[in-house]
This record gives C-alpha cells, sequence and structure tokens, in this order.
C-alpha cells in the first residue's frame, strides 16, 4: 500500500537547509498498523509532513507511493483525495469556519476529485452524528470554529472525528496521544480501531508505548537520525519503553 | 460669474476638471451652489498633495469623463416591495409607491452643506446635482413604524452626481441601503443623515466599479442623544472609489457602529476613510474594518476618532482594522488615527496585515479542500464579522463576498 524508499528530504529555506530524512525505506501493506518511534528530532513528523506535502520541506532523493502512485507529485489536497489523512500533531486554528461546514467541504471537495456524487445533508448529518456519539464529542461543539477555544484533549478528539467522517485509505497519526489523559486517548484508540480494516493502512507516529496498548501494531519501527534503524513486532515497544532509545541506537550502529 | 473666472476656479486644471467647472457652469446660477463649487474648487479633484488623498489620488485616476464602455452592475440589493430611490447621469426616478413614515421633498435648490471644505468630493456632488436630478432630495423620516428605503446610483453616462439629505426624527427607526453600481465615468454622491434624539438608523453600503471607474460616496452623519446608527458596507472598489464617512455624535449617549469589508482586486482601488468625532460625552463608537487585496489591488483604511478635551469625557471608542494581503503585489495603505484630548476615556484600536496563515492553508489542504477553496473559505471567514451588521441584508453581502472570492482568490 505506501511505499517509501530511500527517502531523503530537507527542513528549511536559503542557507538554513536541514536534511532531516536520510534515506528512510518503509512498506506497509494493506490491512496493517505500523507504529514509528524515535527519539526527539529524528524526523517522525517531518516524515508525516513529507507524505502529505507541507509547504516548506524538499525532498532531495527517494520515492514515495501510495498504490503505485507517486505521492511526492501530486498537491496535498491531491494526496488527501488519493486517501491519505494526516492527524495533526498540533492541529490548526480555523476562526469563522464551523467544524461541520469544514468537514463536509473537505469531504464534497474529496468526492469531486475521485467523480464521485456529493454527500446529501442528512446523510452527512445523521453519519456526524453517530461518529460524535462514538468520540463522546458535545455536538454543540461541531457547531463552533474549527479547534478554536478547544482543549487539547478536544482538539485530538476532533482530528479522529474528521478521520472517521473522511474515511481515508492511508492515516497518519502524529504523536496523537501528546495531550490526551487516559479516558480520552481510549475514546480515540476506540476510534481509530474502528477504521482498522483489511483495505486500509496506518502509521502511527509516537514516543511512547503507552498509545499502542490500544492500538496494537503489526509492526514497530525505531526512527533515529532520519533512517528506521530497527524493525520488531509490539514487543520492541515495549524494550523501548523499558530501557529507552540508546540501547537500540548504539546496536544499530 | 464669468466663464474666465470660472475658470481660474481650479489651479492648472486638468481635462477632467475643466469638464466638471463646464458642467457647473450649465446648471442655474444658486448661492448656495457657488459656495459648494467654490469649496471643491479649493482642491479640485483630491489628490496625493493633500492631507487624507495620498494613497487615494482622484486628480490622477480621473483623466477622462468619457463614459465608460462598462455597463453597471447587478444589483444584490434590490428587493421587492422596498421603495427604490434611482439616481442616474439621465435623472432621478421616485418610487411608485412611499412606505408610511416617510416624505419626500425634491427641492430644486442647493441646501448649504457643513464641513464642505473637509469633504471636497461631498461639496462636488452637492455642487453638480440639479438640472435632471434634484438639487437637494429632502428626505423626512417620522417615527412610528421601521422603515425601508432601497437606493440605486448607476449609470450609464459620463457624470452621476447625487444629494440625499434624511432627517430621521426623534425615535425614527430607518433601514437604508444604498447600491453604488458605477457604469458611469465619475460618480459622487453625498448623503446626510440627522439623527434626532433617540432615532436609529441601519445603513448597508454595497459599492462596485468598473476599472475605468471613479465613485464617491460621501456620508455625514449627526447624532442627537441617544440616537444610534448601524452602517456596514461592502466595498468592491473602482478605478478609485472611495466611501468616506463623517460622523458626529453631538448629545450624549449617541452610538455608531460603523463595519466595512473591502476586497480589492487587480487595477481596482477601494477606500474606507471614516472620520468620527465624540462632541458629547458618553458616547460610544465600535469600528471594524477587514479587507483582502489581489496582485494589483489597492486596498484604503483611514480611520480618525476626534476626541475633545472638555466634549469628550467618558467616551467609549475602539477601531480595528485588519487587511489580507491575497497574493504578492497587492498593496492595502492603513492610517488609524485617535486623537484624544479628553482623560477620562477608554479607545482602544488595532492595525495588522499581512498573509493568510500558511500553517491554516495546508490544514485545509490536507482535508482535500483545493488551494483556491481554502484560500477563499479562509478569507471569507476573516471578512465576515464585519458584514454580521448587516442583519437581513448579511446573506446578501457575504453571498457577493464568496462569488468573488470563488472567482478570484
Amino acid at each position: 500500500m505506501l511505499k517509501i524508499e530511500n527517502l531523503t528530504a530537507t527542513v528549511g529555506e536559503g542557507e538554513d537547509v536541514t536534511t532531516i530524512l536520510h534515506g528512510l525505506t518503509l512498506a506497509i501493506p494493506a490491512g496493517e498498523v505500523h507504529a514509528i518511534m524515535g527519539p526527539n528530532g529524528s524526523g517522525k513528523s517531518t516524515l508525516s509532513y513529507v507524505l502529505t506535502g507541507r509547504a516548506g520541506y524538499g525532498v532531495t532523493g527517494g520515492t514515495a507511493t501510495l498504490d503505485g502512485a507517486d505521492l511526492l507529485a501530486m498537491e496535498p489536497e491531491a494526496r488527501a483525495a488519493a486517501g491519505i489523512f494526516l492527524s495533526f500533531q498540533y492541529p490548526v486554528e480555523i476562526p469563522g469556519v464551523p467544524v461541520m461546514t469544514f468537514v463536509r467541504t473537505a469531504m464534497n471537495a474529496q468526492r469531486k476529485a475521485r467523480a464521485e456524487e456529493e454527500i446529501s445533508a442528512p446523510d452527512f448529518i445523521k453519519k456526524s452524528r453517530e461518529i460524535a456519539k462514538m468520540l463522546s464529542l458535545d455536538p454543540e461543539m461541531l457547531k463552533r470554529a474549527v479547534n478554536v477555544g478547544f482543549s487539547g484533549g478536544e482538539k485530538k478528539r476532533l482530528e479522529i472525528y474528521q478521520m472517521m467522517m473522511l474515511e481515508p485509505r492511508f492515516m497518519v497519526l502524529d504523536e496523537t496521544d501528546s495531550g490526551l489523559d487516559i479516558d480520552a486517548l481510549r475514546t480515540v484508540a476506540e476510534g481509530v480501531n474502528a477504521l482498522r480494516s483489511p483495505d486500509r493502512g496506518m502509521l502511527v507516529i509516537t514516543h511512547y508505548q503507552r498509545l499502542l496498548d490500544y492500538i496494537k501494531p503489526d509492526k514497530v519501527h525505531v526512527l533515529a537520525r532520519g533512517r528506521i534503524i530497527k524493525t520488531g513486532g509490539p514487543e520492541l515497544a515495549h524494550r523501548l519503553e523499558a530501557e529507552g532509545y540508546d540501547g537500540v541506537i548504539a546496536e544499530a550502529v | 460669474m464669468s466663464t474666465a473666472a470660472l475658470k481660474d476656479l481650479i489651479r492648472n486644471p486638468t481635462v477632467a476638471e475643466l469638464e466638471l467647472v463646464a458642467r457647473y457652469a450649465a446648471l442655474k446660477e444658486d448661492p448656495r451652489r457657488e459656495r459648494l463649487f467654490e469649496a471643491f474648487a479649493q482642491t479640485g479633484l483630491p489628490g496625493r498633495r493633500i492631507e487624507g488623498w495620498r494613497w487615494t489620488d482622484f486628480k490622477a485616476a480621473v483623466t477622462s469623463l468619457d463614459v465608460p464602455k462598462t455597463a453597471p452592475a447587478r444589483d444584490p440589493l434590490a428587493r421587492e416591495g422596498v421603495a427604490t430611490l434611482r439616481f442616474t447621469p439621465a435623472g432621478y426616478a421616485p418610487p411608485a409607491a412611499l412606505p408610511a413614515g416617510l416624505r419626500l421633498l425634491a427641492k430644486e435648490d442647493v441646501q448649504a452643506m457643513g464641513g464642505a471644505e473637509d469633504a471636497p468630493l461631498g461639496a462636488l456632488a452637492a455642487a453638480l446635482s440639479g438640472g435632471r436630478t434634484p438639487g437637494t432630495l429632502l428626505v423626512d423620516v417620522s417615527a412610528g413604524v421601521p422603515v425601508h428605503l432601497h437606493m440605486v446610483f448607476e449609470g450609464p453616462g459620463a457624470i452621476n452626481a447625487a444629494r440625499i439629505v434624511f432627517l430621521l426624527r426623534p425615535g425614527a427607526d430607518l433601514h437604508v441601503s444604498e447600491s453604488h453600481l458605477g457604469g458611469a465615468a465619475f460618480s459622487t454622491a453625498l448623503i446626510e443623515f440627522t439623527l434626532n434624539n433617540g432615532a436609529r438608523l441601519n445603513r448597508t453600503v454595497y459599492q462596485i466599479g468598473g476599472a475605468g471607474e471613479a465613485q464617491a460616496v460621501t456620508a455625514i452623519i449627526e447624532q442627537d442623544a441617544g440616537a444610534e446608527s448601524v452602517q456596514t458596507t461592502l466595498a468592491f472598489g473602482g478605478k478609485i472609489a472611495r466611501l468616506e464617512t463623517r460622523l458626529v455624535h453631538r448629545e450624549t449617549g449617541s452610538k455608531a457602529t460603523l463595519n466595512a469589508a473591502y476586497l480589492a482586486g487587480a487595477g481596482l482601488q477601494a477606500d474606507i476613510t471614516t472620520h468620527v468625532r465624540h462632541g458629547a460625552p458618553a458616547c460610544i463608537t465600535r469600528q471594524l474594518t477587514k479587507g483582502a487585496v489581489l496582485n494589483g489591488g489597492r486596498g484604503v483604511f483611514q480611520g480618525k476618532f476626534h476626541v475633545p478635551r472638555t466634549s469628550g469625557q467618558q467616551t467609549d471608542a475602539s477601531m480595528q482594522h485588519n487587511a489580507l494581503l491575497l497574493e504578492e503585489g497587492a498593496e492595502v495603505f492603513a492610517k488609524p488615527e485617535l486623537e484624544i484630548l479628553a482623560d477620562d476615556v477608554q479607545c482602544a484600536h488595532g492595525n495588522t496585515s499581512g498573509a493568510l496563515d500558511a500553517a491554516q492553508l495546508f490544514y485545509l489542504r490536507q482535508r482535500g479542500i483545493p488551494l483556491t477553496q481554502a484560500r477563499a473559505m479562509l478569507t471569507e471567514a476573516f471578512i465576515a464579522q464585519a458584514l454580521e451588521s448587516a442583519g437581513d441584508l448579511e446573506e446578501a453581502l457575504r453571498a457577493e463576498a464568496q462569488a468573488w472570492l470563488n472567482h478570484a482568490a
């Protein structure tokens, strides 16, 4: 499904360009959930932004494809329509744009890009109600401006709400656990797990093993200095939690 | 006045100014008209040498008064059942029926105008009104039921000048909308409102002009005790367009809301200028102006609060201007000015201009919203607050802003 090969990428412009990804290779087949763990500055968030096409990140080598389609050649909105969804580490506030308007506009824009029909207003509202209920989101919140005045936990839940509404084929969760208490973490994980299916893939970026107790990965990768230095099963996450990154990184060198 | 004397009225006149002189000379002589034209002639078409006109240079922009090829724009504020006054270069059309509480008096002669020297294009509108249009159109609004009135200013033609003087009797409630639709080479309208005790004015202004057209809309509002005005403007500019409001709180407890949004595309300029004088204690002014400008467009905001030492005590006033430069090459000039001489006042102001937030844009695009649509959504959200005060007409204004944004941004 998602294939990343020998990806090198930079951040910054002009004289401030720094290479963050140094030949990253990773393959996530459909139906699998992979976790990426790594110390601060290892390139975790850079990877999520490079995959989704954020400005300010430059790809200097390698490829990233989704079902064979060249992601790196597409505009961010085309990548979204192709099925990539990023749950942001820091969701952005959009004053003046109500959540429902925003999500419906996004949904219909994606559908249009895929030559599908728009969702009807009643269908949209029904779906929104069901998902809000599952995530314990106050329906009143969905009438307010996107993320404006939301707590950290509410913002993260709203990311998962959007994800469930848009039903992407490939999900990147960038530190979705940060800022969540244990109850919110459980709710969010339930939402994420509800989307697991044989034709979907998922990349879970996290610092801590805790999230992986709720979202069980098929594989765990360790990212350090811009490349995958070790891959294992869920037990690798436990080992990192117990021993820290130093040992694993030292072994790999 | 002799023809030679007329020619000397304006120093080094431009071709357009000579045509304005000729237009004036063709109208019936009237000492008040003469005084008003002289007030205009002191500056001529105001331009960059005149304080307050540095960024909105009519002298340079109005090069000819040939009838433009562009037709007047569609009127989004036209409503069935609302009495409509139409002002065109060909004449003035009163409504078929007048609502209760409203009386019209079309006077042939010109009425004096206070502060004519401070508003040269307003003085010009007053001096050139007449002939096919009334010299002064008096509108008397009495208390009782809310009165709704719509006014249209449009071409085709060379010069479209109009002057309307409203008197809102104590307790009157007037909802007036104005559509300045262009189609004339040079349009100038002077609209004066006197709000007696406890009167309410709700004014909604829509302005749109072609890339070859100049427009000026000058409003003078004077408010007595407890009077309240709410003004909402949506301006798309023109080759050059100035929407100026001069408001005086002249008795205690008067309140004014002055909101405006401007959207200026390539080759177009929109100027929102306001002057508010807190001439009585404990008056309130709330002002919000939002703008968005494309490459080759220019937005101008000039806001002034004048709070005199003795009469302006307990003033409560705030002024906010925020502009978006949607593309490289967009220009915004802003001059917020607080002249506060009283010591017991609350006055706040804020002024920003910048580009759309890159993080917001990316967030929308990551959800699948194409760049142009994402820009339009964010810009609409940005300006929307300034249109909220239009009440029933908010939707119509927003739809025009939306159409512009989806088309241009």
